[in-house]
């Protein structure tokens, strides 16, 4: 009986330290990627956010009236950080089936030498990636739905014919897939950003679709 | 049925030796790097520097104020969202922040302790944004501070430091990779530093002093002094 005693011993302490070093404690519930593999080599992703569900807050000053508004969940900044534009904002992030997946926040601010954006996009069961890119030009957003019939204070709904605005928010050649932990760790590539907005509320309150479409291969 | 009994008492003994192990493990208690001469060091004030904070359903953290969004899908339960104003050593508002934070995978019980993946996106206004990369080790605050006050009413002993830093740089730093603007293609490694000024269960209260210290690699990157005679 004393052997069984010190073996059921040694099993309670072993099999706890083999628990704390070997479970995934801190594991996130993982979704199927909706990866494909292109042409070129490289994988394909598309990450989705849905306006105005996905919004969960926006602050900033001289960027972007449209989505800055109180009705983008607005959060006040010091006067002292707003000399320049700067638009700061957070999302939820889906998979291109719609599932959420992750969260993202953009930075989009101005200095001397021009403007730059910055997303960092985490999905907790795969790890972060950090896009950047030459910012677009200031309230790029208002002015393409200005052009197609809205007006501050208003509400604006696109037409049968044209459903949707679309605003292509990084330059032609897209930007940088920068850095990524994890799963995307060590990983090149570029993104295209996309505004598809449908509607515009009285309040200001954008719906639509903001798309990420990345390209990523294995770097050096 | 002797043996049965002896195997039980056996297992439970052994299993709460274990978890005396566990909770005195030095492994898991080590703290970060001390932060060395920075090239910028910035802080925030908890929560009165929150611009807003969104919580995973199942992250068990004290409430620092209002929340925004709740993040309750199965997929981000474990997670949070943090905005804040970063201030200078002049006290004065100089970055604003977007923290993401997860538990991490390299959460390991017996070698590690409790580690959170937090990513930072930080602006510095006129100049351009970083990205911080970051593993935090919470055992330590946990379980000598968190668990006690805030889960089982224990008189708390404060203020306390902590430097959580884990990685997942060289010499546990973290890592900072330039985003836009005068940082683009900068690369660097940070430390955090925290004090826990009041923790108070009853009241609903926690307030406390967060720091950032960056190192830059390239040395040119350091705070723009204003020029003599400017302004």
């Amino acid at each position: 009986m004393r052997t069984a005693f010190f073996i059921a011993v040694l099993l309670g302490f072993s099999g706890v330290l083999a628990a704390a070093h070997f479970v995934p404690w801190m594991g996130h519930t993982r979704l199927p990627s909706q990866t494909e593999v292109i042409a070129s080599g490289g994988r394909a992703e598309q990450f989705l956010i849905r306006l105005p569900v996905d919004r969960i807050a926006a602050t900033g000053a001289g960027a972007s009236p449209l989505r800055a508004t109180p009705a983008a969940a607005g959060i006040a900044l010091p006067s002292e950080l707003t000399a320049q534009p700067l638009l700061v904002e957070h999302f939820k992030v889906r998979d291109s089936a719609g599932n959420v997946i992750g969260l993202a926040a953009r930075h989009w601010s101005s200095d001397a030498h021009g403007v730059g954006t910055a997303w960092s996009v985490l999905i907790p069961s795969r790890g972060a990636l950090l896009l950047t890119a030459p910012g677009e030009a200031k309230a790029a957003l208002d002015g393409a739905l200005q052009k197609a019939g809205y007006r501050p204070g208003s509400a604006w709904s696109g037409t049968s014919a044209a459903p949707a605005v679309a605003v292509e928010l990084t330059p032609r050649d897209g930007g940088e897939v920068a850095a990524g932990s994890d799963e995307f760790e060590k990983l090149d590539g570029n993104y295209k950003e996309v505004w598809k907005v449908t509607g515009v509320s009285e309040t200001g309150e954008l719906r639509g679709t903001i798309e990420l479409n990345t390209v990523t291969r294995r770097g050096s | 049925m002797k043996y049965l009994f002896a195997m039980i008492v056996g297992l439970l003994l052994g299993a709460a030796a274990a978890g005396g192990v566990l909770y005195y493990n030095p492994l898991t208690e080590s703290s970060g790097p001390e932060p060395a001469a920075a090239d910028r060091a910035l802080h925030y004030d908890l929560p009165a520097q929150v611009l807003g904070v969104s919580l995973g359903e199942r992250a068990l953290l004290p409430t620092l104020g209002s929340r925004d969004t709740a993040l309750w899908e199965d997929t981000i339960d474990r997670t949070a969202l943090l905005g804040l104003v970063l201030q200078d050593d002049a006290n004065r508002p100089a970055a604003v922040a977007s923290r993401l934070l997860a538990g991490s995978a390299r959460t390991d019980l017996l070698l590690r302790g409790v580690v959170l993946s937090d990513y930072w996106l930080l602006t510095i206004p006129d100049e351009g944004t970083l990205f911080v990369r970051v593993d935090t080790n919470v055992w330590p605050f946990l379980k000598q501070t968190l668990l006690p006050v805030w889960f089982f009413d224990r008189p708390w002993q404060g203020p306390v430091e902590y430097r959580p830093t884990a990685g997942p740089g060289a010499q546990n730093t973290a890592i900072v990779i330039g985003a836009t603007g005068r940082f683009s293609g900068v690369e660097g490694s940070a430390v955090e530093r925290y004090r826990v000024t009041t923790l108070n269960r009853a009241a609903n209260k926690a307030e406390g002093v967060g720091e950032l210290h960056l190192h830059f690699f390239e040395p040119q990157v350091t705070a723009e002094q204003p020029t003599p005679g400017d302004g």
